[in-house]
């Protein structure tokens, strides 16, 4: 957040956008060009910007985008990587998490799971702090937000 | 129930820029609007759109709603200024597809601000905004209005902000509706449209300026992904005798053609060719294309080593995996150029590339970088 003070500072910013996009997948269509094309931002730029860093993900994997937009037509973005809830659902294959989180489990998934989704999270810009451990705490707090119970070994 | 949300809420009180939707909401149908602004182009065929060689791996049977021309839903909230933030956040994680936060100008000291956001075309917006509403511990739900989202308003915007770009001395490219400022020089015009290659990117640059050091005079010229044609055109008016552009996004074809047209480039001095994106057969989805690209794929097959400079800018992943499809369009000894990548995406392009080039030199502008080479005279192990 203190980096984003910075811009504030440099230069003027018009507006924050927010945006998920499937990874390698920006286009100049809904709902890229109509939020990017609001402030005059070059979608071409922003599309082979995106697509390029976003290649060492699976493709269509929906990453969060952060765009801030300056009133002079530039922009600067940061990309999340998907959310741990989303993760989670794919891991466990199920489309959404259980009616009655607490009361009734949705589904298992063994520690494996919960450890290569914090590998992947590691790399995140907000997470780098964290030790592997407690994202993987965090992980199965979230897991169990949702009804998923999560143990050693899946039989 | 949604009109009478709208009605609720029909003055527009809001400054920066929003002014212009509200004029916007008594427009005529979309189907006017469409034509109205592109009187010269045939009406886009709202097949599967891809963006350069990014479809290669995804499946053939992509939803309608990633289309070009898909509908949209526009819906502008009013809500307190500190907890905008986490409301846009939460509306993201309950369904919308984006969300916008303007900055308050210094002189505005209004309590409110708005969040405009879009949502895909069957998205219940209500539930979906009520239960962000709820998930950040808001008493009551925002004001809001849903509108439909207009369709070509973000495209003519982006247009509008394209100026003339002097690449290097003695290059311009100059969008159509604008004069060259340099009479004398060489002057590439261009009508971007959606497709990429406007010039201002950094590939663009250092393609263009790797073009200028390789095409002496008289070359056979292959534009690997070519996007708006800007590569295939520069080549022309550097001195090469024919231009061949391919690209697997339909888009860019068009453009490419257009591009052509305003630079008074004829077809025979200018091929291009619509592939299929797969990388083996052609795709069995797009009925309409199949005549088309079974005899494209024929013509640019039998065109292996043809070529004298073959230039790709694509992305990362397609480089990698079409690098001996690439190479075999190119004669032995031909120079070949490759961008599109990060500078931290160099050491995959030259693991991959190194076995087929000789003579491998790497330019780079801002983060991003391009590699050109000499194809080996002998493959060895192919």
């Amino acid at each position: 957040m203190s980096t984003l003070k910075e811009i504030l500072t440099r230069r003027p910013v018009a507006a924050t956008i927010r945006l998920t996009v499937p990874a390698g997948g920006a286009r100049p269509a809904p709902p890229v060009g109509p939020a990017l094309g609001q402030y005059r931002l070059n979608l071409m730029a922003f599309c082979k910007d995106f697509n390029a860093r976003t290649q060492k993900y699976k493709p269509d994997t929906p990453m969060a985008v952060t765009i801030t937009a300056f009133k002079d037509n530039t922009f600067e973005f940061t990309v999340k990587s998907p959310s741990v809830t989303w993760y989670l659902k794919k891991a466990a294959g199920i489309e959404s998490g259980s009616s009655r989180p607490g009361h009734v489990i949705a589904t298992t998934l063994s520690v494996r799971h919960i450890y290569e989704i914090a590998k992947i999270k590691q790399s995140d810009p907000y997470c780098q702090y964290m030790s592997l451990e407690s994202i993987c705490k965090s992980i199965t707090g979230t897991a169990n937000t949702m009804g998923i119970k999560v143990v050693k070994d899946l039989d | 129930m949604s009109s009478s949300n709208f009605f609720k809420h029909l003055t527009l009180t809001s400054s920066y820029g929003f002014s212009i939707l509200s004029r916007r909401f008594i427009h005529p149908p979309l189907t006017l609007l469409f034509t109205n602004i592109y009187p010269k182009r045939q009406p886009l065929i709202p097949t599967k759109i891809s963006l350069r060689f990014s479809n290669c791996y995804t499946s053939v049977t992509e939803p309608q709603s990633s289309t070009l021309l898909s509908p949209y839903l526009s819906v502008r909230i009013r809500c307190r200024n500190d907890i905008a933030d986490m409301f846009s956040e939460a509306l993201m994680c309950f369904g919308a597809s984006s969300t916008t936060v303007g900055e308050l100008d210094n002189g505005d000291t209004s309590d409110e601000i708005c969040i405009e956001s879009i949502f895909p075309e069957l998205e219940d917006v209500d539930v979906c905004i009520s239960q962000a509403a709820d998930s950040i511990g808001l008493k009551e739900i925002p004001s809001y209005e849903v509108k439909a989202g207009e369709q070509y308003d973000w495209i003519k915007k982006t247009q509008e902000s394209f100026d003339p770009i002097e690449v290097t001395k003695g290059l311009w490219i100059v969008p159509e509706w604008k004069t060259p400022p340099d009479v004398q020089a060489t002057n590439i015009i261009l009508n971007p449209g959606l497709a990429f290659g406007t010039g201002e990117h950094p590939t663009t640059r250092l393609c263009l300026l790797l073009l200028q050091r390789l095409i002496k005079g008289g070359e056979h010229f292959l534009d690997y992904g070519t996007g708006s044609g800007i590569l295939a055109i520069a080549a022309l008016k550097f001195g090469a005798s024919l231009s061949v552009g391919v690209d697997i996004d339909p888009i860019a074809i068009t453009s490419a053609r257009q591009n052509a047209a305003l630079n008074n480039i004829g077809p025979e001095k200018l091929q291009l060719h619509l592939v299929s994106g797969n990388t083996s057969s052609p795709l069995i989805d797009e009925h309409k294309y199949v005549e088309k690209q079974t005899s494209c794929e024929k013509v640019v097959e039998s065109e292996q080593e043809k070529y004298d400079v073959v230039i790709a800018n694509i992305l990362l992943n397609p480089l990698l995996e079409l690098a001996d499809d690439i190479i075999s369009h190119a004669k032995p000894g031909a120079a070949i150029g490759l961008s599109g990548i990060l500078s931290e995406q160099l050491p995959y392009i030259m693991d991959r590339y190194s076995p087929l080039l000789d003579d491998i030199s790497v330019s780079e502008m801002d983060d991003w970088a391009c590699l050109s080479g000499r194809k080996k005279t002998i493959l060895t192990g192919g």
